[in-house]
């Protein structure tokens, strides 16, 4: 990975971690929208400084979609019940999975291998995704399938309920 | 060439793993912090593209074997994961806020 690369990197790095903490701990759906949105932009630089460039432009169609989705006014509130001890032992989790996940990468032992993709790729991807992997790509368009069946009736029935 | 001397900045694995682990584990902060569930949803996202992270590193870095644009592939498959998965838990989170 040449210089401009990596500062392309460490830029979407920061950016991205950022965006998601602000996923994390904004209020105001409005807000946390915008924070999805800037993660959908930082991923896919990050995936662009990867040499993955088809799967940056896919990955900002789909969490702008994401963040489209939060911050329309579709949106609905809905309290959890578990108390305030449950969410600080999982927030506490979450920080353990951090601590683990991060010594486990400092130690592991990875193999080096050149790259011999190209930049965008979207020719060798689509080759992967619907000849040698078909499966599961299949299995992506039948949960796509069942969000948007699903999302459409939950919508029916909240129109009929008003 | 020039920019690859003792001097240049680089990036490895290892960064792309430790920045896959981060999103991950602020996706499991999110969706356990958050005391609206719709809000917890948000953490989906994060934890997917943190898994897509990893997978896209995995495929630039250390995909010795063949085929080596695998992780791209996951990557855009968990993308297109993570909005269906959002909008699916926002209907059914819709629908509940409609009773």
């Amino acid at each position: 990975m040449d210089s401009l690369h990596a500062i392309g990197f460490y830029v979407s790095s920061g950016v991205l971690l950022i965006g998601g903490l602000g996923v994390a701990l904004l209020p105001g759906r409005d807000v946390r929208g915008a924070s999805l949105a800037v993660v959908g932009v930082a991923l896919a630089g990050l995936y662009v400084s990867l040499s993955a460039g088809f799967a940056a432009l896919v990955a900002l169609i789909c969490y702008l979609t994401c963040a489209a989705l939060v911050a329309g006014p579709r949106y609905r509130a809905v309290e959890v019940v578990v108390g305030p001890l449950w969410r600080q032992l999982g927030a506490i989790a979450a920080g353990g999975l951090l601590l683990v996940l991060l010594y486990a990468v400092f130690r592991g032992d990875f193999v080096s291998a050149k790259f011999f993709g190209r930049v965008f790729g979207a020719s060798a991807i689509g080759r992967l995704l619907f000849a040698h992997d078909a499966v599961a790509t299949e299995a992506v368009a039948v949960l796509v399938l069942a969000s948007l069946v699903g999302g459409t009736a939950a919508w029916r029935i909240r129109e009929r309920a008003r | 060439m020039a920019d690859q001397g003792a001097g240049a900045l680089t990036a490895g694995l290892v960064a792309v793993l430790f920045v896959a682990a981060g999103l991950v584990a602020t996706g499991v902060f999110t969706a356990a912090w958050r005391r609206d569930v719709t809000a917890a949803l948000g953490g989906i996202p994060l934890i997917l593209a943190g898994a897509g992270v990893a997978f896209a590193g995995v495929a630039r870095f250390a995909a010795a074997g063949s085929p080596h644009l695998l992780g791209q592939e996951f990557a855009v498959l968990l993308a297109i994961a993570s909005v269906a998965l959002l909008a699916l838990g926002l209907g059914i989170a819709g629908r509940e806020g409609a009773r």
